[in-house]
């Protein structure tokens, strides 16, 4: 990313500001990610980060200040157009469907991709048949990328919750994103399945340079995987830069991170 | 041309022409909207304090009909009678705890709601085994006389509905809102889970709330059946008070009542100025057509919650 | 040591997706299938084909399509009573108007009327959910029965407000009206059924089957992970109510004969609510034994009696009939909740460790 021409980022958020009644979720917040980098977003619990996902994925919708992916204004999109733009997502508590098997949630992610009328859809005939072996297929590459081949079959509501989290992120990448937003992706995980699901990560940005905005309190993971870092405080952003300036910031120490004890 | 003109203009130079007629037909229209919202309000009360939709609610108001008229019948006093009711209610309210809610009391709202329909037909049959099917008239010794007041005839059977529902409504509410008891209430409608962690006797909650819920259905029934006699139909009326629940809100007291006056209030005046037009009956779906109209524009109802969604 | 996957491998993707991915499934699905339509009609009697059989068929397919919206897509419905009035009168109104037409093609043409009023009625689905759209769906079912009540029209202006099949041939076979047997009008029923539950089968387990279910597990996600909800919701009402449509014009045309708006009342909507959780939400197969349950349910209970030789009145019949559907609810809700499918799940994954334990 360095030396070359400045390429239009990927997202730029500008000025975004939410509120719920009386409750400001986030204030005037500016970023950007640019393309195939990894952003991570860390602030204390309520400090608007899902906010920021939620706006960004269209479900949440500013009263002011605007987005754009790829250079055009997305503001007002709504969230399955946002999907068919090439953002795709994973959510803070799993939301996988949970009368569906695994393989039917991660086909649920190519949805967007599969065209075709019902008529067809329920002959099983011709192009209808082609098309659903053809994502069955690439579905399988993610299955075995994300090495959850064993539980396929397993319906999702059966599944512990760090594969759950594991499906989820199939399930956004069947979708070739070109931006993916992780929600907490390790909330929950013990040691062993955050190094999975970090490796995972690292995988899905070098093998499809997937730019990626990540949510997450663990700052070890935070430091590893990130590009760079922003950092957001009672809906407001108070730092960004790369993660040794942020892990300095007077600023971030105060609100967030804290002082080791001696 | 002709069309617009029945429609849009003629009942209402109608309704215009004659005050005194409308004032019957708002009266009959309030007092069948509060027979509503007493059933409505046994809803209300199992909705707010188990968040179960108790699609029997209608049919507990048959039972407990069936039951009182049954006992009489035999030849039972009538103080006699109506407390042997309200313990076969209270037993009843064991029963369901004990059958139907604690089984299923993980599940989600949608299995307890089906639940609850299968208890309707298992109550209507078991009633009517136990009681017999036909009509039977109901007579408590509330009067039930005509007479005239400022030149508008009215009734006095449904003028004491009336005040007892006043009454009803004025007690839940202040039940709900200021004894402990009504805030345990609360908090099992939110969540079951949660309420048994902090020690909240569910099982107790749930026989309590119930018996409350049977005992409206029982001065639900006295109404509905000495105006109308105890019969089947009775449980078929449960399902007007939907609509009811819908324009007031499932967890508001004050909703079912107002719910209930703009239904019945609505239907009448429809059914005498509109019905002629298309031939009458049009109460067979007004309500409901009512219920779905403000529904487009406010899911929540009147007195609702705004339910936001998190994700 | 009958019932095994062992060596049944799967090397394409095509045969994984297969309906019967089992090959004992298959062999006994196909001859099951080629029984039915053969056994009955030859040895079957009068009883059983009309009593038993043909509204087993007609209730199946009305299932199928109720399950199709409240198992599949999650939109529960109270009026599926209405959605087969629609297909009787459109049905009777087709035949009568233009009786060359065929009466298969009549039949498909109703359920598309059928269709087209779900769509209409299933527009508040977008706002309302859960409960309240029960409710609204109540709206559809009572003014549907009111229209057909009220306006002459649907009944050709018959005084005695009913509406009457008419005698209709396929292929010179009579298939309706009184000059048909029951062997043909089952026959018509069973082909219906199964093209439909095989097209039904189709749908679940593919594009659209999955954007329903994601509707139904959590419609939040579904749309952000780009299922648009308005289009999802109206295929599942516009697809069920053509199958509740068909279901209402065989009750008419295979089975009852003749009928009035009674036989599309709310008790109707229930029962085949009834059926399909007793079977089983979210299941093909379960829509099709909640239905052969609850058809059965009621015969066996007016004959069990009379086989032990107690006399039953008729009232008391009907009141044990009600406590008996009421009380099967409550059991199945509380024991299996999925249904009568899940049970047969699980006896086969016994019977494929048979005799083995576990």
């Amino acid at each position: 990313m360095t030396g070359a021409p400045a390429a239009r980022p990927l997202l730029e958020v500008d000025g975004i500001s939410v509120a719920f009644g009386a409750v400001q979720a986030l204030q005037r917040v500016s970023m950007e990610v640019g393309r195939g980098e990894i952003v991570a977003i860390i602030g204390p619990n309520g400090a608007g980060k899902t906010s920021l996902i939620n706006v960004v994925s269209g479900f949440y919708h500013p009263y002011e200040g605007r987005i754009l992916f790829d250079g055009q204004n997305r503001t007002d999109f709504k969230p399955y157009d946002v999907a068919a733009l090439g953002i795709a997502r994973t959510f803070q508590n799993v939301a996988l469907f949970k009368g569906m098997t695994v393989l039917d949630n991660i086909m649920t992610g190519r949805l967007l991709k599969m065209r075709g009328s019902f008529v067809l859809d329920a002959l099983y005939w011709g192009p209808a048949k082609r098309q659903e072996l053809a994502h069955r297929a690439f579905v399988e590459k993610i299955i075995d990328f994300l090495e959850i081949q064993a539980i396929r079959k397993t319906v999702a509501a059966r599944l512990p919750y760090g594969l759950q989290k594991r499906v989820e992120l199939a399930r956004a990448l069947a979708a070739e994103p070109a931006l993916l937003l992780l929600d907490e992706p390790m909330a929950g995980m013990n040691i062993e399945e955050k190094e999975d699901m970090c490796r995972f990560i690292l995988d899905v940005h070098d093998e499809f340079g997937t730019t990626i905005a990540l949510v997450e309190h663990d700052m070890s993971v935070v430091m590893d995987v990130s590009d760079r870092v922003v950092v957001l405080d009672y809906g407001r952003k108070i730092a960004e830069g790369t993660p040794d300036e942020v892990r300095k910031d007077p600023a971030v120490i105060d609100a967030y991170l804290g002082v080791p004890h001696e | 041309m002709g069309i617009l003109h029945a429609v849009l203009v003629a009942p209402f130079v109608d309704i215009a022409s004659n005050p005194r007629f409308l004032a019957e037909v708002l009266i009959g229209g309030v007092a069948s909207g509060l027979m509503y919202s007493l059933v409505a309000l046994g809803f209300v009360l199992i909705f707010k304090a188990s968040g179960v939709f108790n699609f029997a609610q209608g049919v507990m108001v048959l039972f407990a009909a069936l039951n009182l008229v049954g006992l009489m019948d035999l030849g039972v006093p009538v103080p006699v009678a109506l407390v042997l009711t309200m313990a076969i209610m209270v037993a009843l309210a064991f029963a369901i705890e004990r059958v139907v809610l604690r089984p299923l009391v993980n599940q989600e709202h949608i299995i307890l709601f089906m639940a609850t329909i299968g208890l309707n037909f298992f109550l209507e049959g078991f009633g009517e085994m136990i009681w017999g099917a036909n009509v039977k008239k109901l007579d408590v010794g509330i009067p039930d006389r005509s007479f005239i007041t400022a030149g508008i005839q009215m009734n006095q059977l449904e003028l004491i509905a009336a005040v007892t529902a006043g009454i009803l409504v004025a007690v839940l509410a202040v039940f709900f809102q200021r004894t402990r008891i009504g805030r345990a209430l609360r908090a099992v409608a939110d969540d079951h889970e949660a309420a048994l962690s902090i020690g909240i006797p569910l099982k107790t909650i749930w026989v309590v709330v119930w018996s409350v819920a049977g005992l409206v259905a029982i001065v639900a029934g006295i109404m509905w059946g000495a105006k109308s006699g105890v019969q089947f139909s009775l449980s078929l009326i449960a399902l007007k008070a939907l609509p009811v629940l819908i324009l007031g809100g499932f967890t508001s007291v004050p909703g079912a009542i107002v719910g209930g006056l703009i239904i019945g209030v609505g239907e009448k005046i429809g059914e005498v100025y509109w019905g002629p037009l298309v031939g009458g009956a049009i109460e067979n779906w007004f309500a409901y057509v009512v219920a779905l109209a403000f529904l487009l524009f406010r899911p929540q109802g009147l007195y609702g919650e705004r339910i936001i969604e998190r994700v | 040591m009958i019932y095994r996957e062992a060596g049944q491998f799967k090397s394409t993707y095509a045969s994984d997706q297969a309906i019967f991915p089992i090959t004992q499934d298959r062999v006994v699905v196909l001859l099951a299938v080629a029984a039915a339509f053969l056994v009955p009609p030859l040895f079957a009697n009068e009883y059983w084909l009309q009593a038993i059989l043909i509204p087993f068929l007609v209730y199946a397919l009305a299932a199928l399509g109720l399950n199709l919206l409240t198992g599949y897509a999650g939109q529960l419905s109270l009026g599926t009573g209405g959605f087969m009035a629609v297909g009787a009168y459109s049905a009777f109104k087709l035949s009568t108007a233009f009786p060359w037409l065929n009466i298969i093609l009549v039949f498909l043409l109703s359920g598309l009327i059928a269709a087209l009023v779900g769509i209409v009625f299933g527009i508040p689905s977008l706002r309302i959910k859960g409960f309240y759209l029960a409710v609204a769906t109540l709206a559809s079912q009572f003014f549907l029965i009111w229209l057909f009540n009220k306006v002459p029209w649907f009944v050709n202006y018959a005084s005695s407000g009913t509406i009457t099949a008419p005698g209709r041939t396929v292929l010179g076979v009579m298939v309706t009206g009184p000059n048909a047997t029951a062997a043909a009008r089952y026959v018509v029923a069973l082909s219906f059924v199964v093209v439909f539950a095989l097209l039904a089968k189709n749908l679940v387990r593919g594009r659209v089957g999955r954007s329903w279910m994601a509707i139904r597990d959590r419609d939040i996600a579904a749309e952000i992970i780009g299922v648009r909800p308005l289009r999802t919701k109206l295929l599942a009402f516009a697809i069920s109510s053509f199958y509740c449509g068909i279901a209402g014009a065989e009750l008419v045309f295979l089975f009852l004969g003749s009928a009035e708006t009674l036989a599309f009342d709310i008790t109707q909507s229930f029962l085949v609510l009834f059926m399909v959780i007793v079977g089983g939400l979210g299941s093909v197969l379960g829509s099709i034994l909640g239905a052969a349950f609850i058809i059965v349910v009621p015969i066996f209970l007016t004959n069990v009696p009379h086989t032990l030789g107690i006399a039953l009145s008729v009232a008391l019949l009907k009141q044990i009939e009600l406590m008996v559907f009421g009380g099967l609810i409550l059991f199945f809700l509380i024991v299996e909740p999925h249904g009568l499918a899940r049970l047969w799940q699980i006896g086969k994954e016994k019977l494929r460790l048979w005799p083995f334990p576990h």
